[in-house]
């Protein structure tokens, strides 16, 4: 009889507890429940990087433990936010509709509301039709389940054709990255049938729940969050502490051997692949209620590339690395640009760090690259006591996702 | 009608030319049209340059500064006068008088600004008397206004004017004199003649004096008149729905409407009754069913107007005959038309295609030289320099900088080439001294640390050269095009760009296979211990590559900054497309990424010719076909062989 | 470990921003809700040194209503959720009474809920697509029928084109835009067959085709024009292609919506004299206003080459429309202020006022400039105030919409059923 995950695991148990820790503390300072002093947007930018957090630890799975440097991740993460975007206007839509509708002498027919409903929502692109794609947005139960599928199924396709195909390391990446730009740019069209550069907005306010008020509803977020990520994290804690996870970490550092021995490396990439794409998506359902709008720009390529620095920062190959770089990046980036960092007046030029946030940032890529490869999470292995196995500087495998040797632990 | 009013006007404007009737005081005119003058229109302004014209030589000075922008207004006492640049200042000319008035500041007047409109219609008065200007730019101003804007008087005036000294020009004028001739000449077989004197001519100008007399209009006709000019015979059903055929009988006002859901709704809303419509209930009114039932109860008590059914609209339909009539009434002048522009057809549609490949093959040509550098750094070396486009956008900025220094354009260009090179392959070196150089075994994190240097970069430039948009503009001998005919043409900058990238491509295929460099670079390449070991060293190579690499991207920038725009985001903007390009070709061969930029150019554009509304489509499709296509070709289209294979 | 640690910062951090909040009621604050950085920063940042440099003016003028004006500047970073995220933190954190912010359509619809829920003020300063009308947002760039059906017209009576090439970047105002200038060529009786219309990508810099496809039109023989509503960098490459191909104003005129004198600093615009923009300022304006307000804001910018343009008139504009309408009202609270500042009339810099209209648009000069070679503008046509549409009379589903603040509160009152389709904008 092993002993139970968590036990194995002492790190998930105090993750679970620091994020419970926290979103307690938040609850309790907040506007909507406590006493105050966290404003209602802090709530909502908190409960936002809880969402990055999760979608970061899925994508430590898939890059760190699967040597897959997915450069794609976010374009799941946007079509989750679609998918639950598309039934928050719809029913939103469909509220105010039917309340003006009521006031006509004659009771409007189903095709009028929908009509109308489609020319509320549509007539900034110009057209008063439902899309099919929007065949389901009418039901909620419909769009959550839709929130799984259709990322899920675009991985699965799109895995299985390019793990078929052996596409591995670089081209890999680079065909990710095509992957998020092409469905970039056909969601940027009028005619994709998801409003264009418009996106879909108002997402914030949601239907039946007008009355609720966002300082709370805001909370009520930031624990759909937290909880969500709790789970997300013990799921792939799972996942990866298991057999499956052996087999996975050693695809990462020598795929060639792991086939000779036996194994199905394409079918195990493409569950960590597809598992990890149903994480991001549901992050990001839970994400753009709580940003309020979403529109094609999230899909650009390089949000993913940033996706994928958080977890070098935070420490690849821990998934309390990468929520820790998520949050932690995200957090520094909007203090930075939030205009709160002080001026730095050197006499002859004054660093505004608005202007010059973006290049600290890239240079500490290239610093945490080459200096501190574990990033973060060094400071704990540091603190346990922890050291890089000695390998005469040769990482873990031959492929280039492998361990480097001062990544891994021994 | 508002073409024939201008005729008119011209009509009569052209007499007192050609009579040299006594001028009335220009003075007086000047006086009288005063408003008019200050704050012309297009549609009103005729009588007025009539009028002006009327008075005389002085008058058509006035005209004439009047379209060049020389006419102002004197602050000191509103006296009209005509200006000419004099060094800083301005001299004067009373308009009306002709009379000096000496030298004065700019302040001191305030210039009039006819719009375009207005000036076009100046320069056709003008262009009548210019045709026979001893001036040959003046012959020409008139003959490019009267192409533009011409009229059956104007007809006249040229064919009194077709002598030229000029060959060219004289040819222009008899090009000129037959095209308005198949517009406005009165005699039908004068026309024919003139129209099939074209040949086979495919010139866009021809086409647009063909096109008016094919122009047609739809009608619906009960009976068709003996006379008509009948372009075609519509059938309903296929050539015309069911549909709008209707509607074309409802705007004529000669059938009822048909019921629409929205009218049908209000009609039965007026005729709420007790909660009730026709015997309905209101709250069964939710329902289409109900609501017909509603009005057929409504339509048999009479109380509504019967809406047109079925068998009305058929019945409707059948009586009358849709047409499409030319708006040309002579028969064999509408056919002599036709057959001409079908004749054209197939030519144009060869020469269309011809300037779709040209286009295409001058975008494989940006995006091979965007991708060449990336060719060296990751075909060769199989580095992932995700700052490559900031290295591009560095060359383009260093041109723009150039700029600031030396005024000549070309030189600057000249100066600017090396200098990008320069600059580029010192970063590059910097970059792989201090960052790549730790990562050759690591891909994955170099994509990530150089990624890192790429927005740095990016904001830099931002830092320093600010968000907005540079310029970077080119000599004035890559301005204009190469023009083959009217549909054929490429200008001379994305000629340039083409030379540029066939250039680069033999200096890469010299270094690499001719010089110790290239041998070494392969070397090093292929098995870097067996390099050591016969004394090369592969640190140098290695830097040597990736800032040659580097440089070539600096070049290439210059390029880019001078067809497109210099911004910090010009980088960003090629850098997927280039990494395509080269994975697409296939890593390792030059050949390779040549074979990707062809096939990305060509068919990005093929995918615009099918969808022409929409350019961001074209982009789409051509990313999700590479996708597929690597699924299919993971190694490329040049796939590399044998031993190189495994590097 | 360092989770806990990072939430107890942020916690610290709020604390200490609502502290501050708390600390200075001497002060009127206004929030700036510009871009500074990412693709939108080459506009806005602009407009922000423009909100700064006029509250610096009400100030030296000793302030309003006795307190000193503060703007807080934040930088939403052209990223659209983070518009929507400062919009919250200025009107809840730093209690704002106004916002000055916005440029592109998609963040004006991010901000929407957000002030609308916490009833905040907005002044837009852009030329937008229109069909909208918010309680909280006064929209002082231009309605469609103060900037594109006039410019329109200009081109069909004093330019005669009769085929239109409609080209735009592929996004809501081009399209919207171009949605109603195709329904109000039809109503003028332009065939379906004489409109092409063509949409790119933001940035596009490949135009060789479809400057070949807009040349080839003129083989109808009838008069090619170009109406333009390519977005920022994309236009450069557009104007070099056109300027490649000698197409010059005389045979296809461009008559260009969102080209300024800050767009045409980027090139060189001697191939490109006499196409046109249309706007309701240009730099050129001869008013002793318009001349006073270049030399101040080039002392404020310290470079004497800094050009004006239209969003900064309407940023001007409305900021003193705001200072008047407080100034009634002896309040900074939204509802006074909204109550007051229709009906307001401050003067434009080109001559002339603007008038806050009861749908929450203003009046108008409209001016079409022909451009010259010095990257300025001639001003070719300057026609009266014309009162800003917030829903076009052109577009059937639109026509039956009005707006009426004061008087029917309501921005979106359907004139055919009486009645109020809804309170809230539809974002």
């Amino acid at each position: 009889m092993r002993k139970p995950l968590v036990l194995r695991h002492p790190s998930i148990l105090v993750f679970l507890g620091v994020l419970a820790v926290f979103t307690v503390a938040v609850t309790i300072l907040s506007t909507g429940y406590g006493t105050g002093p966290i404003s209602t947007s802090m709530v909502k930018t908190l409960g936002k990087t809880l969402c990055l957090a999760l979608a970061a630890v899925a994508m430590d799975l898939v890059w760190g433990y699967a040597g897959i440097l997915s450069l794609g991740q976010m374009a799941f993460f946007a079509l989750g936010g679609y998918m639950i975007g598309m039934w928050l206007m719809v029913a939103r839509t469909e509220g105010i509709v039917t309340g003006t509708l009521a006031n006509l002498p004659i009771p409007p027919t189903d095709t009028e509301i929908s009509a109308a409903v489609a020319t509320q929502i549509f007539g900034v692109v110009g057209s008063d039709q439902f899309p099919l794609i929007w065949a389901f947005s009418g039901s909620l139960w419909g769009q959550l389940l839709m929130v799984v599928l259709v990322p899920g199924l675009l991985a699965l396709v799109f895995g299985w054709l390019a793990f078929r195909s052996r596409v591995n390391g670089v081209y890999l990446s680079i065909l990710t990255q095509a992957m998020t730009l092409a469905l970039a740019l056909y969601l940027f069209q009028n005619d994709s049938g998801l409003r264009g550069n418009n996106g879909l907005s108002g997402l914030q306010n949601i239907p039946g729940l007008d009355a609720v008020g966002q300082e709370k509803l805001s909370i009520w977020f930031l624990w759909a969050s937290a909880v969500a990520l709790g789970l997300g994290y013990l799921l792939i804690a799972w996942v990866a502490s298991g057999k499956f996870g052996s087999v996975t970490r050693a695809i990462r550092d020598d795929e060639a051997r792991v086939r000779f021995l036996g194994y199905s490396v394409e079918g195990y990439k493409l569950v960590v692949f597809v598992l990890a794409a149903v994480v991001t998506a549901i992050a990001g359902a839970l994400y753009y209620p709580q940003a309020g709008i979403i529109n094609p720009a999230e899909l650009a390529p390089i949000a993913s590339i940033y996706l994928a620095v958080w977890v070098a920062i935070g420490g690849r190959g821990r998934l309390y690395g990468a929520a820790i770089g998520a949050v932690f990046v995200s957090m520094l980036s909007s203090w930075f640009t939030g205009g709160r960092a002080p001026d730095v007046n050197l006499g002859f030029y004054t660093i505004k760090w608005v202007d010059w946030w973006q290049v600290l940032l890239g240079l500490s890529f290239v610093l945490v690259t080459l200096f501190a490869p574990k990033g973060i999470s060094g400071l704990v292995d540091w603190f346990e006591g922890l050291r890089p196995p000695r390998r005469r500087g040769a990482a873990l495998g031959p492929d280039m996702g492998s361990l480097r040797e001062k990544e891994a632990v021994e | 009608m508002r073409l024939f009013l201008l005729a008119l006007a011209f009509v009569a404007l052209a007499l007192p030319f050609a009579a040299q009737a006594q001028s009335p005081d220009l003075g007086a005119v000047i006086a009288q049209h005063r408003d008019q003058i200050e704050k012309p229109s297009r549609q009103s302004v005729g009588p007025v340059i009539e009028a002006i014209a009327a008075s005389g030589p002085l008058g058509a000075a006035l005209l004439q500064a009047w379209g060049d922008r020389l006419l102002a207004i004197r602050k000191s006492d509103g006296l009209l006068v005509i200006t000419a640049p004099d060094g800083d200042g301005l001299t004067l000319t009373d308009a009306a008088t002709g009379a000096g008035l000496g030298a004065a500041a700019e302040g001191d007047v305030t210039l009039l600004r006819p719009n375009s409109g207005v000036r076009g219609v100046i320069s056709a008065a003008l262009a009548g008397n210019a045709l026979s200007d001893p001036d040959p730019k003046r012959r020409i101003e008139a003959l490019d206004s009267l192409s533009r804007r011409a009229d059956a008087s104007q007809l006249a005036l040229l064919r009194q004017a077709l002598d030229d000294p000029d060959p060219a020009l004289a040819a222009r004028k008899a090009r000129l004199e037959r095209l308005l001739t198949i517009q406005y000449d009165p005699d039908p077989a004068a026309r024919i003649t003139a129209i099939e004197s074209f040949g086979g001519d495919s010139g866009l100008d021809f086409r647009a004096s063909l096109n008016p007399i094919l122009t047609t209009r739809r009608v619906a006709l009960e009976q068709v008149p003996a006379d008509a000019n009948i372009a075609r015979k519509l059938s309903l059903g296929s050539d015309l729905s069911r549909d709008e055929a209707y509607a074309m009988l409802v705007a004529d006002g000669t059938a009822p409407a048909r019921l629409t859901s929205d009218a049908m709704r209000a009609t039965l809303a007026q005729h709420i009754a007790d909660g009730m419509v026709g015997g309905v209930s209101l709250a069964q009114l939710g329902d289409q069913a109900a609501r017909d039932r509603a009005y057929t109860a409504l339509e048999t008590q009479g109380i509504v107007q019967p809406a047109a059914s079925e068998a009305e609209v058929d019945a409707a339909l059948s009586r009358y005959n849709f047409l499409d009539l030319y708006a040309e009434p002579d028969a064999d002048v509408t056919t002599s038309a036709r057959a001409a522009l079908r004749g054209t057809e197939t030519r144009i549609g060869l020469m269309q295609a011809a300037d779709l490949s040209l286009d295409a093959l001058s975008l494989a040509s940006i995006y091979f030289l965007a991708a060449i550098g990336l060719a060296v750094t990751f075909g060769v070396m199989g580095v992932i320099n995700m700052a490559h486009g900031e290295f591009i956008m560095m060359g383009a900025y260093t041109g723009y900088v150039v700029q600031q220094f030396i005024t000549d354009k070309t030189v600057s260009l000249i100066v600017a080439l090396p200098l990008a090179f320069v600059v580029t392959f010192a970063a590059g070196v910097a970059l792989e001294r201090l960052v790549i150089r730790h990562l050759y075994k690591r891909p994955l994190e170099t994509l990530l640390a150089t990624f890192g240097v790429s927005i740095a970069l990016q904001q830099l430039a931002k830092n320093i050269f600010g968000t907005q948009a540079r310029p970077l503009t080119s000599p004035a001998w890559l301005d204009g095009a190469l023009t083959f005919n009217d549909v054929v043409s490429i200008s001379y900058i994305r000629i340039a760009i083409f030379v540029l990238a066939m250039v680069f491509l033999g200096l890469y295929l010299f270094i690499m296979n001719r010089t110790r460099l290239g041998l070494e670079v392969r070397a090093v390449t292929q098995n870097p211990g067996m390099a050591a070991s016969m004394g090369i060293s592969p640190d140098r190579i290695n830097m040597l590559t990736f800032g040659l690499g580097s440089g070539i991207a600096g070049i290439a920038g210059v390029a880019i900054g001078l067809f497109a725009k210099v911004t910090s985001e010009l980088g960003s903007d090629y850098i997927v497309q280039s990494f395509m390009t080269v994975v697409v070709g296939g890593v390792g061969n030059i050949w390779g990424t040549l074979a990707g930029a062809a096939l990305i150019g060509f068919l990005q554009k093929g995918i615009e010719w099918f969808n022409p509304a929409n350019t961001l489509a074209a982009q789409t499709y051509m990313i999700l076909f590479i996708i597929i296509f690597i699924q299919f070709r993971p190694r490329g289209i040049i796939a590399a062989k044998g031993r190189a294979a495994g590097a | 470990m360092k989770i806990y640690s990072t939430a107890l910062a942020a916690a610290l951090m709020s604390v200490g921003l609502a502290g501050a909040s708390w600390a200075q009621e001497d002060t009127i604050k206004i929030g700036v809700l510009h871009s500074l950085s990412g693709t939108m920063a080459i506009s806005e940042t602009t407009l922000k040194d423009t909100v700064l440099m006029m509250v610096d003016q009400q100030n030296a003028k000793g302030g309003l209503l006795g307190k000193k004006i503060e703007a807080v500047v934040v930088d939403p970073a052209s990223d659209w959720p983070l518009f929507a995220e400062k919009a919250r933190e200025l009107i809840s954190v730093n209690g704002v009474d106004a916002i000055f912010g916005c440029w592109t359509s998609v963040s004006r619809k991010s901000v929407l809920p957000v002030i609308e829920e916490l009833n905040g003020l907005l002044f837009y300063p852009v030329q937008y697509e229109g069909e909208e009308s918010s309680k909280n947002v006064i929209y002082t760039g231009a309605a469609p029928n103060q900037q594109a059906i006039p410019a329109v017209d200009y081109m069909a009576e004093e330019l005669g084109v009769e085929k239109w090439a409609l080209l735009g970047t592929d996004y809501v105002y081009p399209r919207t835009t171009n949605n109603i200038l195709d329904a109000y060529l039809k109503g003028k009786g332009v065939a379906a067959g004489d409109i092409f219309v063509n949409y790119t990508p933001f940035g596009h810099s490949d135009w060789s085709k479809i400057v070949a496809d807009v040349v080839a039109l003129g083989a109808d023989g009838k008069k090619v024009g170009v109406v333009s509503t390519i977005n920022g960098d994309a236009n450069i490459g557009f104007y070099k292609e056109l300027a490649a191909a000698g197409v010059s104003a005389d045979d296809i005129p461009v008559m260009a919506f969102s080209v300024g004198e800050e767009e045409l600093a980027g090139l060189d615009t001697t191939n490109l004299v006499g196409h046109l923009a249309a706007w309701n300022y240009f730099q050129t304006a001869d008013s002793p206003d318009n001349k006073a307000f270049i030399g101040e804001w080039q002392k404020f910018t310290k470079n004497d080459k800094r050009v004006t343009n239209d969003p900064m008139e309407a940023t001007v504009i409305g900021f003193n429309a705001w200072v008047k309408a407080v100034e009634k009202a002896g309040t900074t609270d939204t509802d006074p202020v909204l109550d007051g500042i229709v009906g307001v009339e401050v003067p434009n810099l080109t001559g002339g006022t603007a008038k806050v209209l009861p749908n929450h648009h203003l009046t108008k000069p409209v001016l079409i400039g022909e451009i010259r070679a010095d990257g300025q503008f001639d001003i070719v046509s300057q026609t009266d105030e014309v009162a800003g549409d917030a829903w076009t009379d052109f577009l059937p589903e639109s026509a039956k919409l009005d707006s009426d603040w004061p008087g029917k509160k309501c921005g979106m009152w359907n004139t055919e059923t009486n009645s109020c389709v809804q309170e809230k904008s539809n974002y």
